[in-house]
């Protein structure tokens, strides 16, 4: 056995430490409980670094249209490409999985190009947290151990679940501290809660803007509480309880998550959050997996672009790789060349080039996490066959790193006129809508297969299933058939996926937010039936036994 | 006489622990989360009872107990895979999949001197290895009571 190497986990940005051993076969996972932030503690996506590292579906090998090739002949492929196209007709996208440092060279590189084709893939909503509001400060993990009260907005425990250790230390401290949750689904994290807001699926914003506007209504001025507060699907008391809880005399924080299938307007939605940040004088975190630049384009007009026939060259890297979404993202098949990195083979495989990369765990990175400024260093050696992603950047250019465009802050003002905009944008929801539920899971073959779908008893009652049927969910985009969880969790009227499976991703379309035109994935309205297939003899419920 | 204990006020139900075990095994974990209620995922992992049944059910007296360290271990070379141990297991902790034809079985991690690697990476500390002795005091007290999932200590 190796001595362990060390690193900060790149699963999202909470800033464990993390290590793993090689036994000469394999790589174990090594817990350092001398780490500051998480003292050895690791969520299921920071244990899978190991079946990363080792995973058999790696790629090793260029391919082209799904057949192996060499370096040199990928390498001869794209620079012919590259002649072969106008420098508008490249478009560039990146998402998770490239450092910052990488990013910022892929500006340099479409500068350098004089394409400005440049967008940020990652459409999971959490990137919306690089909006800001102005005068609220990020918080500290000092904040968060002395934490008298606190608010969570959406599922932090299974964004961070290491985080959520801190927050609960803090929950239990003192008789006296409390814990505010803000969520359309009652999750683990809600029965922790002394109030709970339970929201209609993505109005967590009304909730948000009526909460500032109890806590300090000269922060949040001419705000119709009664309004917003039925637009949420909340009572006024609820938020009352709430706003007392969450007073700007008492120390604590507000902490927020979102991701795909949850929020209509991540952008407000982070916004908002940040205001009842700002009202009640507390830091604010923005919890999420990862931390993206946005690009000089918008994701959504390079869509356009691409269905439009504009582009005839994609290089595509980092992760919502274009063969995992093809259904989602149609419009890629129509370039007609494209190069795309990954670390896992392609599953179908790809129509284009894909070259192997090495891991976010086999370099070394710098980055930031919630708390400070973090560096990586490599945590295996590099596997065999992939290549540094800036060994690759320079078959495009030279690709001098230029600091990329940030968003200015936003002013109190901003987000109210975006609320008012959103509350007129809002439309009552069909009789079923869709959510999604992330777990913080592990990559590739290291989750459930996420074939339960929960409905409300209610609900269940009113539909005649129980959790003994099969129901078929179909959206406007895919149709899956489900066996049915009977909770008291799902609020009426709503039926919660797990979204860690393309195959449930897939039932969520991608949609331009009318406030920000970013492409989001927002909860969608959908129908079932049931199916013929046999019930399953048991239980209600299915355990893990079934 | 170490065991692993579960203290619900913490537990998030992020499924680290079963993580953890699958990462170590590289395939089944030996810790699963079982439903204590509808709404409720909790680690269900071996208990290494003081007179285990499962190694009362082998047909083979693969499963012996240690009555120094109070484990239950089954030797994967003898193992058979006839699940025997899976059917006889009070709390379903045995799975009942094999793999390389074998049943899995929760060993404390007995390779580390550390301890379990499901409490060691426990987000928030609500599995804890701890001495049997130590335990029953507590359960006089207040760390480990056990409390209804719903019913949080407020």
């Amino acid at each position: 056995m190796t001595q362990p190497t060390r690193t900060t986990c790149p699963f999202c940005l909470n800033g464990c430490t993390s290590g793993v051993e090689f036994n000469g076969v394999e790589h174990k996972m090594h817990y350092f409980t001398d780490a500051e932030v998480n003292q050895g503690r690791l969520c299921p996506r920071g244990n899978s670094a190991s079946i990363v590292i080792d995973h058999r579906d790696r790629l090793c090998r260029p391919l082209l249209d799904g057949r192996d090739t060499t370096w040199l002949e990928a390498e001869a492929l794209v620079r012919r490409w590259l002649s072969e196209v106008k420098p508008e007709e490249l478009g560039i996208v990146y998402s998770r999985g490239r450092a910052a440092d990488e990013i910022r060279r892929l500006h340099g590189l479409a500068q350098e190009l004089g394409t400005p084709n440049l967008a940020c893939g990652h459409i999971e909503p959490e990137n919306a947290f690089n909006y800001r509001l102005e005068g609220v400060p990020d918080a500290t993990l000092a904040d968060i151990e002395s934490a008298k009260t606190m608010l969570l907005v959406g599922d932090v425990f299974s964004t961070s679940p290491v985080a959520s250790w801190r927050i609960l230390e803090a929950r239990y401290k003192d008789r006296k501290n409390r814990m505010v949750v803000v969520d359309s689904v009652r999750t683990r994290q809600a029965g922790f809660a002394h109030v709970f807001v339970q929201v209609r699926p993505g109005t967590e914003p009304f909730a948000l803007v009526a909460l500032a506007a109890l806590i300090d209504p000269k922060v949040a001025p001419a705000v119709e509480v009664d309004r917003y507060a039925a637009l949420a699907g909340v009572k006024r008391q609820g938020l009352e309880a709430a706003a007392a809880m969450l007073g700007p005399s008492v120390p604590g924080f507000v902490g927020s998550a979102m991701h795909t299938g949850r929020v209509h307007h991540p952008a407000l939605h982070s916004l908002a959050s940040q205001l009842v940040a700002k009202a009640s004088t507390k830091p604010f975190t923005g919890f999420r997996e990862t931390e993206l630049p946005f690009g000089p384009m918008r994701f959504s007009d390079l869509r356009k672009a691409m269905g439009d026939g504009k582009l005839r060259m994609l290089f595509w890297t980092g992760g919502l790789f274009p063969s995992s979404y093809g259904d989602l993202l149609p419009e890629t098949a129509k370039v007609e060349r494209l190069v795309a990195t990954s670390i896992f083979k392609p599953d179908p495989p790809v129509t284009g080039l894909v070259l192997p990369m090495t891991a976010e765990l086999e370099r070394a990175s710098v980055g930031r996490s919630y708390w400070g400024s973090i560096e990586r260093s490599p945590l295996a050696s590099p596997l065999s066959g992939t290549r540094a992603f800036g060994r690759v950047l320079e078959w495009f250019g030279q690709a001098v790193e230029k600091s990329e465009a940030t968003v200015s802050p936003s002013g109190v003002g901003e987000v109210l006129a975006m609320a008012t905009r959103a509350a007129e944008l809002a439309r009552a929801d069909g009789e079923l809508l869709l959510v999604g539920e992330k777990k913080a899971i592990g990559l590739r073959g290291f989750h459930d297969s996420e074939d339960e779908v929960s409905i409300g008893r209610a609900d269940a009652a009113r539909f005649g299933v129980s959790g003994r049927n099969y129901l078929r969910v179909k959206s406007p985009t895919a149709e899956r058939e489900f066996r049915v969880r009977v909770t008291d969790g799902v609020p009426h009227g709503v039926l919660l996926v797990g979204v860690n499976v393309h195959s449930n991703r897939c039932l969520f379309p991608l949609v331009e937010d009318e406030l920000t035109g970013e492409v989001t994935v927002p909860p969608v309205g959908v129908t079932m039936e049931k199916t013929e297939r046999v019930p399953v003899a048991g239980g209600e419920n299915l355990s893990v036994w079934a | 006489m170490k065991r692993i204990v579960l203290r619900p006020d913490y537990c998030i139900g992020c499924r680290s622990c079963e993580a953890a075990c699958r990462s170590m095994f590289k395939g089944e974990a030996r810790i699963r989360h079982g439903e204590v209620t509808a709404d409720t995922l909790l680690p269900q992992g071996c208990r290494h009872c003081e007179e285990p049944l499962c190694a009362a059910a082998c047909p083979f007296q693969v499963i012996v107990r240690n009555p120094e360290t109070g484990v239950v271990r089954k030797s994967d070379f003898h193992c058979v895979g006839c699940r025997s141990c899976a059917l006889a297991c009070p709390f379903g902790v045995i799975q009942p999949a094999l793999v390389r034809h074998m049943s899995q079985k929760c060993t404390l991690c007995s390779d580390r001197p550390e301890g379990p690697r499901c409490v060691q990476t426990c987000p928030t500390g609500a599995l804890q290895f701890v001495e049997e002795e130590k335990l029953t005091e507590k359960r006089a007290g207040v760390a480990f009571a056990v409390r209804s999932v719903h019913g949080r200590r407020l």
